[in-house]
């Protein structure tokens, strides 16, 4: 629907051009008033068709991402860090069952965050 | 261009529509404009409905795996979804303050016993954490309700400036209503928001001294209890709301009674927050002052600032820039990336504004969701 209605906005205002050219002509000469203003008017129909729709802003907003869990080895000599999808009873400082696989150390929940798309950086 | 030409069969015809153009933007123009308004207004008002309506089922959804049947929970939030809180006279406003925090704990004795009747099999950390939801619930009801009022009453009226206020006003409070709309499945499992980063930066400097869960005090004040650490040879109390359940206590009285209990012994609160940041700043920011960062709605500023007056306490704040969404959603990397600064500025704040023998006070203002003791 959204590209028919550009397609159909486009020919109206395309058609809105034409009549306003046509209109100019001097050969027009007793209809070049009708045709300036009809020619106007159908291109403000199409041009309102063809940007009509939702902005920017207001399109369908896309799914959240993923909520991830980050998994961290509490040895300080270890750096074994495991990312995974967040489980219901996850919470921050938690200590998990789970032992570090490469050196048998606790596991803690460091952190459970999502990672959002970047914000357009500003002109100024 | 023929504007200049001499009247033909056809001019007539111009005539008749420039008069009708005339006639019908100056008796109808604003009609027009007014349609046009309402129609936006209505567009955002289903927006608003979906959410209200979804958050409602979330929030059902969440209650049932904690023993009632569904119908029950629905019949009861419904109920509850219209409870209100009158906030005190202000024409005197002498003690105004104590009314409020009095008529908010009130409120939130109420709401303590709605879920623990609607989800009796719930854990008090659960509790906590359904409490958030079912608030959030509210609100995105509220918000729905009161916008329809308005749409209606301008529609029935006619009255531009009230359509116009509604239609103005209607980006905000869609951009509001989305934030609380990303945030209840953030309540509902029990994932840290953003605004839990308060809580999480203290709890993390506290470890790094040595706190445990078990050296937590609990219930200084209403879910709010503190780490007793050392700092370089200087006594920290590290106070935050109790978790992983979502709650903010009250932690400014709970600064008021340590320092009571300490008195001048007490040089510096610092507080750690999150705050809004303005547009264009970047997600995550640091940025540190003077004063008690602390959003309530005015008792526990009042009672921070009042105890640092009397006692000549320096009072500093370090807060941590997101936006609404953010604030009310589920944690974002780019904030979480934040705690290592934070905790390098709570250190040189210690060493270079506090003596050795010093007590301070490290405050985590915030939800505690999802963040453990």
């Amino acid at each position: 629907m959204g590209a028919l209605s550009k397609i159909i906005g486009l020919a109206i205002a395309a058609a809105g051009a034409f009549l306003l050219w046509w209109g100019l002509t001097p050969e027009m000469e007793g209809l070049s008033l009708i045709l300036f203003f009809l020619g106007i008017i159908l291109m403000s129909i199409g041009s309102s068709i063809l940007f009509s729709g939702k902005s920017r802003s207001e399109k369908e907003e896309e799914p959240e991402p993923p909520t991830v869990t980050e998994l961290q080895c509490q040895n300080p000599n270890c750096d074994f860090k495991e990312i995974r999808d967040f489980e219901k009873g996850d919470y921050i400082l938690k200590e998990m069952e789970q032992r570090c696989p490469k050196c048998e150390g606790t596991m803690m929940i460091e952190g459970i965050y999502i990672v959002r798309k970047e914000e357009e950086k500003p002109e100024f | 261009m023929q504007f200049g030409a001499e009247p033909n069969e056809f001019s007539w015809i111009i005539n008749l529509a420039f008069f009708a153009f005339i006639m019908i933007f100056s008796l109808y123009g604003q009609k027009i404009q007014m349609w046009q308004w309402l129609k936006q207004i209505e567009m955002g008002l289903i927006e608003l409905k979906k959410m209200a309506v979804e958050s409602r089922q979330t929030a059902i959804d969440t209650f049932k795996a904690y023993g009632r049947d569904v119908e029950f929970i629905a019949k009861e939030i419904d109920r509850w979804s219209d409870f209100f809180t009158i906030m005190p006279v202000d024409l005197d406003p002498s003690g105004v303050l104590e009314r409020i925090d009095h008529l908010f704990e009130q409120r939130s004795d109420r709401f303590k016993e709605f879920v623990a009747e609607l989800a009796p099999e719930a854990t008090d950390s659960e509790k906590l954490s359904l409490e958030n939801t079912l608030e959030v619930a509210q609100v995105l009801g509220l918000i729905f309700r009161i916008v329809r009022h308005f749409y209606i009453l301008g529609k029935k009226t006619g009255s531009t400036i009230i359509v116009m206020q509604v239609q103005m006003q209607m980006p905000e409070l869609l951009r509001l209503a989305k934030a609380y709309h990303g945030a209840i499945d953030a309540f509902a499992q029990g994932k840290p928001i953003g605004d839990t980063i308060g809580p999480l930066i203290v709890t993390k400097f506290a470890r790094e001294y040595g706190a445990t869960p078990d050296s937590y005090v609990q219930e200084v004040t209403r879910e709010v209890g503190y780490y007793k650490i050392d700092v370089d040879r200087r006594t920290v109390y590290v106070v935050r709301a109790t978790g992983p359940g979502g709650t903010v206590g009250k932690p400014g009285f709970a600064i008021k009674k340590l320092v009571d209990e300490h008195k001048e012994k007490v040089t510096r609160i610092i507080t750690i927050d999150a705050a809004l940041k303005l547009e264009g700043e970047r997600m995550g920011r640091v940025a540190e002052g003077t004063g008690a960062a602390i959003g309530d709605i005015g008792p526990e500023k009042h009672a921070i600032e009042q105890t640092a007056t009397e006692q000549g306490i320096g009072i500093e704040a370090i807060v941590i820039k997101e936006n609404e969404e953010v604030a009310v959603g589920v944690m974002d990397k780019r904030v979480l990336d934040a705690v290592p600064e934070v905790i390098e500025r709570i250190k040189s704040a210690i060493q270079n504004r506090t003596k050795e023998g010093d007590y301070v006070i490290l405050a985590g203002i915030g939800n505690t969701i999802g963040v453990g003791l």
